[in-house]
C-alpha cells in the first residue's frame, strides 16, 4: 500500500525526526488526553508506584459539563515514558501533545521532600511547552504536625483536606505545583475526586484554547507545521492563495483535533471533512493523511466504543470476517445524538479505506515513517475489531516495509507488538516469525546490550506458532508441524537458553529435541546426542517441571527411546517359588451362574496387549522384567540408575546400570522387591543418559506398548530347601512340570523294596503350617501305589516347620512287575486230554532265552488286556523280561505364614527315576493235582532274568539255586479255592463274565499265597515276586478250586485214599462203591456218573480198550436227574480184573452236552474224582 | 522463474519444498509457512470477500522485501505455495496461475503413485526434478 | 463408442470381487459377510481418494456440501460411471440420498430381483470410492447401498461432523 512515490516530497533525511514511536496507540487515543504519569525520588518503592498507577488510569473517560450544560466525554491516555520530541508533532496531531503531569514520590524527611519538589519542578520544565497543569502525590512520614502548606497557585483548599496523620515538611519556595499528601497504606479515598477534579482542570484549559482557535479568522491563521516541514515553507510566500489554503486546511484540521478531544465528536467530524476538502485541493498530502485519519478515529469512536488497548481477545476462526467482535454496538452515552443522525459518520468499510489513503500520503515522506508506522497500528487495531483479518494483515504486513531509523529496543518493541495482533487475528505462524525477529533483534551484534534472557523468552512465545509445545507428551497427540524449521528453532531456543545461562532449560529442550524430533533427525541426532551430553555437564537434567519467572512451566521432557525399548518382559518366578493357590471346595454356586457378556465394544480393532500377568509376584521376593535396550547412537554411551517405575503397591527397585554399544542391542534385567501385598502396576522405568535423567514411561515410548503391566503380589510365603538321599539322576526328562528342585535316582530289581529319605529345610523366616506330599506319574494309580509310597502320618509330624528347621520323611519304593509271561497265558498249547502227560506241554511252549532279544516286540501281546498291571502304560511294566524306567514327581505343596492366610502355597518337586531292572520271570504255568485234595500245585517255569545266582524260596523251606539267565520249574504247593469265595458264583446262571470273575478270584488266590522270595547273593538284593495276573483256564480252574461235588470212593468197603496204592489179583473181585455230594447251595441236574478203566502205557498212548482184561458187574453209568444239595447219590459195582497190569479207574460226573440251562456247571462240564484210581493187578 | 515450490497437506505439514537454491531452503521454510495463515484466512468459509472467487490460483499472498508469495489450493485442500524473486518483474499471474497448474497435474498424478501413500511426505526423485523443472520454467 | 477400455473396467472390477469373496472364503473362520466386503469398501476407499485429486483438477473450488455432491452426482459419476446420478435427495442436515437408476456394476447382470443376494458384493467398491473422494474433499461420512430392483441403486451418504 506504499505510495510508489515514497521520499518525493522529502528528500532531506536531515530534518528533525520523531525518533520514538509509540506503537501501543490506538485510534481512540486522538480523543483523550495525555497525562504522564512519573515516578519521582528513590524513596517511593515500585509497587506502590505501580499500586497507585493502577488506580488512577481506571479514569481513562471523565464526563464533564460544559457550560452550556452539555455532557462530555473527556478521554484521557496515561503513559509512563515521554520523550519530549513526541511535543513536536503537536501541531499535527493535537493528542500527541502532553498536557498533563502527575508525579508520585515519597518523602521521609525535608532533604527528600525538596528533592521530589525539585524534579517535579524540572519535569515541568522539561514538558513546559506543552504541560497545561500538574500534580504531585506525595507520601509523608507518619506525623502529625501542623505545618503550613504551601498553596500553589492559590488554588481550592482541597489539599488541606488529607488525612492529617502525614507529616508534612514545607515544601520549597520554588515548587509551584499543587501537592496531594497520602499516608501509602491508608485508602486515600478522596485520590479518584483529586484526579478527576485535575483532569477537569486540563479540559478547561483545552477547552478555552480550543475556542480560542475557534474564533479565529481562517483567512488570518498561521501556518502549522509538522517538524520537519520549517525549512521547506522558509521563503515561500505565505499570501499565495495555494499557501493560504494549505494554512486554512492545516486549522481545519487542527480544530478537528481539539474538538475530538474535547469531547466534540460531530463536530470533529465536520472539521475534518471539511480540512480532507480543502488540504486535497492543495495536494498537501500529508496533512491531508492527518485529516484521513482523524475521521477515521472520530468515526472509529463512535462505531467502537469499547476498542481498548492489547486486549488479549484471541479471533474465533468461525465468526464471519467483517463482523465485529463485540455484539452490540453501543453509542456513546455522551453523544446525545444517535449515530446515523452524526453527519459525516465513516462507515466501518471507509474507515480502513481513509487509514489506507492516510498511509499511502504519509509513505510520501520519509520523515513521517513513526507516524506512518503509528497509522498502520491502529489501522490494523481497528480491523481487528472489525474482524477483517486480511485487512489487518495487511496494515501490519506494512509496518515492515517502513524504513525507519530504529533503535533495536524500538525494533524489539515492533516486532513484538505486530507479533501481539497477528496472535489477535489468529496468524499464530506470522506471529511466531515476527517473535523470532524480536528475539534475535536483542541478541543482533548491533545491539549494544545484548539481552539473551529476554530472546530467549521471546524464542520461547515463538514455539507454539510453530506447533512446537512444551510437553513432549502433548507433542504426540499435536499436529505435524515443520520438523525442519523446528529443529531449527529448537537449537536455536537452546543457544539462548545456554547464553542466558538457564543450563537446565537448555538441558531440557536439547532433551526435549532429541525426544520428541528423533524421526527427522538423521545424522544431527549424533551431533545433538554429543551437545545434550556436554549440556548435561553443567546442569543434570531431570524429570520436573521448570518454573520460569514469568510463571512458564517448562513440562519434563524424558528420553524415552533412548535407549530404546524394544521389548519389556515381566518374569515370573523360578518355577518351585511360583505361589498357587491352595484348591479349595469348591462351593456350590447354584444353577445361575453369572456370565459376562462383551458385547462388540470400539477397541474390537486394537491389538488386544494383554497388560494383565497371569502369575503372581510375591512380597519381598525378587521379581524380575527383562528390558530389551537398542543404543540408536552411533557411539557407545552407559545408562546408569535404571529403576522401574511402579504404581500400586510399595516396590523397592534395584538400579542397574548398562553400557550400550553403538547400534546394539542389549538386554537388561531390572528387579526387585515388592514390600506389600496387592496391586503392582509397572509403568516403565527411569534411565540416567547422556546425562539426562528420564521417567520412560511405556505408554510413551515409540514401540507400542501397553501403558502398564499389572501384576497381583501376593503375601509372603515360605521357602522350603528340598534334598534325597538318594543320587541324583543324570538327566532329568521332559516332564512338564519345572518346578523340580531335585531328583533322585535309582534301580530296583522287580520286586525289590527300597526307601528314599526326603530331608526339607526351611530356609525362610516363616514357619511353614501346610505340607501335603503327593506322588505323581503317568502310571495308573494302583501300580503307583505299589511303586511309591509315602507315609502321610510321618509327613504330618513334621508340621510346623520353623524357619532355619528341618525335617524328613521317608518314601518306600517297590519294583513293581508283572513277573508272568504274557504270550504263556491260557497257552493255547496246553493239550485239554485227559491223560495229559505231566508238564509235557509247558516245555513245547517255553519261549527260552529268545525272548530277551526280543523285548520290545512283547508289545504285540500288550492288548490282552489280562493283567491288571498292565495298565494304559504297557511298555513300562507289561513284561518282566525287560528294563523299564519310570519317572514319578514327588510333589510336596507347602506354604505357611500370610501367604497361607491369603490360600496360596508353593510346591517343589522332587523327580524321581527308577530303573526296574528284571529279575525273576514266570514263562509258564500249569497247575496239577496235588496229592492232597484241599491243595494242588502250582508248577512254575521261573527263569532267572539277571546274570547272577540266585536263589528262590518258592515255598516254605523250599529254595531253589537258579544260575543267572537260567531258568526251572518249580511245584509250589497252594491250598485249593475254597468254594466259599466263590460261592455266589454258582446260584446264577453262567455267563462268560462270570468266568472271567471266577478266574479273578481264584488268580487273586493264588496271588495272595505264592510268593517267590529270592535273594541274589552276589549283591545281596532280595525281593519278593508275586504270580498276581496269573490267568487260568477252566482245566486249571478245576483243580484250583475246590470241586462242588464231594467225592467218597470204597473199594471193597474201605474208603480209598488217594494216596493208598492199590493191589489186587488177578480174578479177584473188587467193589467200587461211590458216592457223589452236592455241596452246593444249588441243585444239580442231569447228572451222569460215569466209571470208565483205561491202562496208562507212559508213552502218551491210553488204552481204553478193556473188554479183555476186565469185567464190570453193575452199571458204568448213572443217570442222575436232580441231586439237591447236601444230598449224596451212590452208585456201586464190582470189577474182576483177568490179567494182571496197571489199571486205572477215571471216575467222573459229567453235564449232558445238549443242556445248557445249568449254571457253572456248565453245558458238557466234567469233574473227575482225582487223581486217577490206580489199581496195580498182579 | 520462480526461485521456491511448496506442497502444504492438509494439516498444513510440508509434504514436498523444493528451492533453487538450496542453500536458502530454511528462510524460505519460514516464509512459507507463514504464508499459511494467510491462506488458511482466504479459505475461511466465513470469509465472505475471499470465498467469493472461487477460483484454486489464490494469486499473490504477500510480498517481503526480497520475494513474494503465491498460492494456490486445491479442491482437497492441499496448498501450493511458489516464491518469486520481488525483483522479477516478468512473471505476470497468469505464468504463476499456469504453473501451479502444470505443478497441481504433476500432483495428482503422484497421488496416482502407488508407492505414494496420499499424507506422507513426497520422496519421489522423478517427481522433485520435474517441479523443478517447472518452476524454472524449463517444462 | 465403447473402445473396449470402459467394458475392461467392468471385468477388472467383477475379477475383484470375485477375489475378495474366495480370499474370503479361504478362511473360513470369519464367516462374517461385512469382512470380505469392507475389504472391497476399502479398496473403493483408496480409490476415491486418489481418484478425486485427479477429477477435481479443473474444477473451481466447492461452494458448500451440496455443491460438492452435486459434482458428485454429475462430472465424477459420468467419469466413473459415463452417466450421471439419476436422483439426488438431501435432508439439507448431513443426509443424501443418490439415486442410480442403471447402475453399471448391476446393469449387466439382471432385471429385476434374481442375482439380489449378491448385489451387495458389487457395489460395496462403489461405497468405498464415495466415502475415500468425499474424505479427500475434507467430507467424513458413511456410504451404504440399498438395492431392492437391480439394476437400480441407492446410495445412502451420511455426513460425520465432528
Amino acid at each position: 500500500m506504499r505510495s510508489s512515490v515514497s521520499y518525493i516530497l522529502s528528500t532531506n533525511t536531515s530534518e528533525p525526526n520523531m525518533s520514538h514511536p509509540d506503537y501501543d496507540q490506538i485510534s481512540h487515543d486522538h480523543a483523550a488526553l495525555l497525562i504522564l504519569i512519573k515516578h519521582i525520588g528513590s524513596q517511593l518503592k515500585p509497587k506502590i508506584f505501580t499500586k497507585f498507577y493502577d488506580r488512577i488510569i481506571k479514569l481513562n473517560d471523565v464526563k464533564i459539563t460544559d457550560s452550556s450544560g452539555q455532557v462530555r466525554t473527556i478521554f484521557v491516555r496515561y503513559i509512563k515514558e515521554h520523550p519530549v520530541e513526541n511535543n513536536d508533532w503537536g501541531d499535527f496531531q493535537t493528542h500527541r501533545r502532553l498536557i498533563g503531569l502527575i508525579s508520585i514520590g515519597k518523602y521521609d524527611s525535608q532533604v527528600e521532600l525538596n528533592e521530589v519538589c525539585r524534579v517535579h519542578e524540572s519535569l515541568k520544565v522539561k514538558y513546559n511547552s506543552t504541560l497545561y497543569d500538574s500534580r504531585c502525590i506525595l507520601f509523608g512520614p507518619l506525623k502529625e504536625i501542623d505545618s503550613p502548606v504551601d498553596r500553589s497557585s492559590g488554588s481550592e483548599e482541597s489539599d488541606t483536606k488529607q488525612e492529617c496523620n502525614i507529616e508534612k515538611f514545607v515544601s520549597p519556595s520554588n515548587f509551584k505545583t499543587r501537592a496531594l499528601y497520602y499516608d501509602e497504606v491508608a485508602p486515600c479515598a478522596d485520590l479518584e475526586n483529586q484526579i478527576v477534579e485535575f483532569i477537569n482542570a486540563l479540559f478547561w484549559v483545552l477547552e478555552s484554547k480550543r475556542l480560542e482557535r475557534s474564533r479565529e479568522k481562517l483567512e488570518r491563521v498561521s501556518l502549522l507545521f509538522a517538524p520537519f516541514e520549517k525549512k521547506d515553507f522558509i521563503g515561500l510566500d505565505m499570501e499565495s492563495r495555494q499557501n493560504k489554503k494549505r494554512c486554512t486546511g492545516r486549522m481545519t484540521k487542527h480544530l478537528g483535533d481539539l474538538c475530538l478531544q474535547a469531547g466534540l465528536i460531530a463536530e470533529s467530524l465536520q472539521y475534518y471533512t471539511n480540512a480532507v476538502e480543502i488540504l486535497k485541493s492543495v495536494n498537501d498530502w500529508l496533512w491531508l493523511g492527518g485529516a484521513y485519519e482523524g475521521l477515521s478515529a472520530a468515526s472509529a469512536l463512535v462505531l467502537y466504543p469499547n476498542l481498548q488497548r492489547n486486549e488479549s481477545f484471541h479471533r474465533i476462526g468461525s465468526l464471519p470476517e467483517g463482523s465485529p467482535k463485540k455484539a452490540a454496538l453501543e453509542t456513546i452515552s455522551v453523544t446525545t445524538v444517535s449515530k446515523k443522525s452524526i453527519s459525516n459518520l465513516l462507515a466501518p468499510d471507509e474507515i480502513s479505506k481513509r487509514y489506507r489513503e492516510a498511509i499511502i500520503h504519509y509513505s510520501k515522506y520519509q520523515n513521517a515513517g513513526i507516524v506512518e508506522t503509528e497509522a498502520s497500528f491502529k489501522a490494523a487495531r481497528i480491523a481487528v475489531e472489525q474482524n477483517h483479518a486480511l485487512q489487518a494483515a495487511s496494515f501490519l504486513q506494512n509496518v515492515v516495509y517502513i524504513n525507519l531509523t530504529l533503535s533495536e529496543q524500538e525494533k524489539i518493541q515492533r516486532f513484538e507488538t505486530l507479533a501481539h495482533i497477528y496472535m489477535q487475528i489468529g496468524f499464530h505462524r506470522k506471529a511466531a516469525f515476527c517473535l523470532r525477529l524480536a528475539a534475535t533483534r536483542y541478541v543482533s551484534p548491533q545491539n549494544p546490550n545484548p539481552n539473551w534472557s529476554k530472546c530467549y523468552l521471546l524464542m520461547l512465545q515463538s514455539l507454539s506458532g510453530h506447533k512446537l509445545l512444551l510437553d513432549p507428551i502433548e507433542m504426540l497427540e499435536a499436529d505435524q508441524g515443520w520438523p525442519t524449521l523446528q529443529i531449527q528453532i529448537l537449537q536455536d531456543l537452546i543457544i539462548a537458553a545456554k547464553r542466558a545461562g538457564y543450563s537446565a532449560l537448555a538441558t531440557r529442550h536439547m532433551t526435549f529435541l532429541l525426544q520428541t524430533m528423533g524421526p527427522y533427525l538423521n545424522t544431527e541426532q549424533k551431533e545433538l546426542a554429543i551437545q545434550l551430553q556436554s549440556l548435561s555437564v553443567q546442569c543434570e537434567g531431570s524429570p520436573v517441571p521448570l518454573v520460569l519467572e514469568s510463571g512458564i512451566v517448562v513440562p519434563p521432557a524424558n528420553l524415552t527411546d533412548i535407549p530404546l525399548c524394544t521389548s519389556f518382559v515381566l518374569k515370573d518366578l523360578k518355577p518351585h517359588l511360583r505361589p498357587r493357590t491352595i484348591d479349595k471346595e469348591k462351593k456350590d454356586t447354584g444353577p445361575f451362574l453369572f456370565t459376562p457378556i462383551h458385547f462388540g465394544s470400539l477397541d474390537r480393532n486394537k491389538p488386544k496387549t494383554d497388560s494383565k500377568m497371569d502369575f503372581l509376584w510375591v512380597e519381598n521376593e525378587v521379581s524380575e522384567i527383562t528390558v530389551k535396550l537398542v543404543n540408536p547412537l552411533p557411539f557407545e554411551f552407559k545408562v546408569s540408575n535404571m529403576r522401574l517405575l511402579t504404581s500400586g503397591v510399595v516396590f523397592e527397585s534395584v538400579p542397574e546400570t548398562v553400557i550400550l554399544a553403538p547400534d546394539m542391542a542389549a538386554t537388561v534385567s531390572l528387579s526387585g522387591w515388592a514390600r506389600e501385598s496387592g496391586e503392582l502396576e509397572i509403568t516403565g522405568y527411569s534411565t540416567h543418559a547422556l546425562g539426562v535423567k528420564s521417567n520412560c514411561r511405556l505408554k510413551y515410548m515409540k514401540n507400542q506398548f501397553p501403558a502398564y503391566y499389572k501384576v497381583n503380589v501376593i503375601p509372603s510365603l515360605p521357602i522350603l530347601e528340598v534334598a534325597t538321599s538318594l543320587p541324583q539322576s543324570a538327566s532329568f526328562s521332559n516332564f512338564h512340570d519345572d518346578s523340580i528342585v531335585t531328583s533322585a535316582s535309582l534301580s530296583l530289581y522287580h520286586g525289590e523294596s527300597t526307601q528314599c529319605t526326603i530331608t526339607l529345610k526351611n530356609t525362610s523366616q516363616i514357619p511353614i503350617e501346610m505340607l501335603e506330599v503327593s506322588i505323581n506319574t503317568i502310571l495308573e494309580a494302583s501300580l503307583q501305589n505299589e511303586i511309591f509310597q509315602v507315609d502321610q502320618e510321618e509327613v504330618s509330624l513334621i508340621l510346623p516347620l520353623l524357619p532355619e528347621q528341618s525335617a524328613s520323611f521317608t518314601v518306600k519304593l517297590y519294583g513293581a512287575a508283572n513277573f508272568l509271561a504274557l504270550n504263556s497265558a491260557v497257552s493255547p498249547s496246553i493239550p485239554f486230554e485227559l491223560n495229559s502227560g505231566g508238564f509235557n506241554s509247558l516245555t513245547t511252549s517255553l519261549p527260552g532265552t529268545s525272548s530277551f532279544s526280543r523285548v520290545n516286540s512283547s508289545i504285540r501281546s500288550s492288548h490282552s488286556g489280562q493283567s491288571s498291571l498292565v495298565g494304559g502304560l504297557t511298555s513300562f511294566v507289561q513284561s518282566a523280561t525287560s528294563s523299564s524306567s519310570i519317572e514319578a514327581q514327588l510333589k510336596i505343596r507347602y506354604s505357611g505364614g500370610p501367604g497361607f492366610g491369603s490360600q496360596h502355597c508353593r510346591i517343589s518337586t522332587v523327580f524321581f527315576v527308577v530303573d526296574l531292572i528284571p529279575s525273576i520271570h514266570v514263562t509258564n504255568w500249569d497247575v496239577l493235582p496235588a496229592e492232597k485234595n484241599d491243595q494242588f500245585y502250582l508248577v512254575l517255569d521261573v527263569e532267572n532274568l539277571t546274570t547272577q545266582e540266585m536263589e528262590l524260596q518258592y515255598a516254605e523251606c523250599k529254595r531253589m539255586i537258579i544260575e543267572g539267565q537260567e531258568s526251572c520249574r518249580v511245584p509250589v504247593p497252594v491250598e485249593r479255592c475254597p468254594l466259599s469265595k466263590l460261592s455266589d458264583f454258582y446260584e446264577e446262571p453262567s455267563q462268560s463274565k462270570k468266568l472271567a470273575e471266577i478266574n479273578r478270584i481264584c488268580s487273586e488266590h493264588i496271588s495272595n499265597l505264592v510268593k517267590l522270595n529270592w535273594i541274589l547273593n552276589a549283591t545281596d538284593s532280595c525281593g519278593i515276586a508275586s504270580v498276581k495276573g496269573i490267568t487260568l483256564n477252566s482245566r486249571m480252574l478245576d483243580i484250583v478250586r475246590m470241586s462242588p461235588l464231594e467225592w467218597e470212593v470204597k473199594i471193597n468197603g474201605d474208603i480209598f485214599g488217594t494216596e493208598e496204592d492199590l493191589v489186587c489179583e488177578a480174578g479177584d473181585c473188587m467193589e467200587l462203591q461211590m458216592s457223589v455230594a452236592n455241596s452246593l447251595e444249588t441243585s444239580l441236574k442231569d447228572l451222569t456218573l460215569a466209571i470208565q478203566f483205561y491202562q496208562d502205557y507212559d508213552n502218551g498212548t491210553l488204552n481204553y480198550r478193556m473188554d479183555t482184561r476186565l469185567a464190570i458187574s453193575g452199571s458204568t453209568k448213572k443217570l442222575l436227574s436232580l441231586l439237591e444239595p447236601k444230598n449224596m447219590a451212590n452208585h456201586r459195582c464190582n470189577v474182576v480184573f483177568f490179567s494182571p497190569g496197571i489199571y486205572k479207574v477215571d471216575i467222573q460226573c459229567y453235564t449232558p452236552d445238549n443242556n445248557a440251562t445249568t449254571s457253572l456247571v456248565s453245558a458238557g462240564h466234567v469233574w473227575r474224582f482225582t487223581p486217577p484210581i490206580s489199581i496195580q493187578v498182579k | 522463474m520462480a526461485v521456491c515450490a511448496a506442497i502444504v497437506g492438509k494439516d498444513n505439514s510440508p509434504k514436498y519444498f523444493c528451492c533453487i537454491n538450496p542453500d536458502e531452503e530454511l528462510s524460505y521454510q519460514y516464509k512459507v509457512l507463514s504464508s499459511l495463515d494467510i491462506i488458511e484466512e482466504r479459505l475461511n468459509p466465513a470469509n465472505k470477500n475471499a470465498s467469493e472467487s472461487k477460483e484454486l490460483f489464490l494469486g499473490h499472498l504477500y510480498s517481503l522485501e526480497t520475494c513474494k508469495l503465491y498460492g494456490y489450493v486445491t479442491n482437497t485442500k492441499i496448498k501450493l505455495i511458489i516464491v518469486v524473486n520481488a525483483m522479477n518483474l516478468t512473471l505476470k499471474d497468469n505464468d504463476i496461475r499456469s504453473m501451479f497448474q502444470k505443478i497441481h497435474s504433476e500432483y495428482a498424478d503422484m497421488v496416482s503413485n502407488p508407492f505414494y501413500i496420499p499424507g506422507e511426505p513426497i520422496t519421489s526423485k522423478l517427481f522433485d526434478s520435474t517441479i523443478k523443472g517447472i518452476i524454472t520454467g524449463t517444462v | 463408442m465403447d473402445d473396449g477400455t470402459d467394458i475392461l473396467f467392468d471385468l477388472l472390477h467383477f475379477e475383484i470381487v470375485n477375489w475378495t469373496d474366495r480370499a474370503h472364503s479361504e478362511e473360513k473362520d470369519k464367516d462374517k459377510k461385512d469382512e470380505d466386503l469392507s475389504n472391497l469398501e476399502y479398496i473403493g476407499f483408496s480409490t476415491g481418494y486418489r481418484l478425486i485429486e485427479r477429477l477435481t483438477k479443473e474444477m473451481p473450488r466447492f461452494k458448500d456440501e451440496l455443491d460438492t455432491m452435486k459434482f458428485i452426482c454429475t462430472d465424477f459419476w459420468s467419469a466413473v460411471y459415463k452417466k450421471q446420478i439419476d436422483n439426488l435427495k438431501t435432508n439439507h442436515n448431513g443426509v443424501y440420498v443418490l439415486q442410480d437408476n442403471n447402475f453399471r456394476f448391476l446393469s449387466k447382470m439382471s432385471n429385476g430381483k434374481q442375482y439380489l443376494e449378491a448385489a451387495p458384493k458389487y457395489v460395496a467398491f462403489t461405497c468405498g470410492i464415495i466415502r475415500g473422494s468425499l474424505s479427500n474433499l475434507n467430507i467424513h461420512c458413511v456410504v451404504k447401498a440399498e438395492v431392492q430392483s437391480l439394476p437400480s441403486c441407492k446410495f445412502h451418504i451420511q455426513i460425520q461432523r465432528t
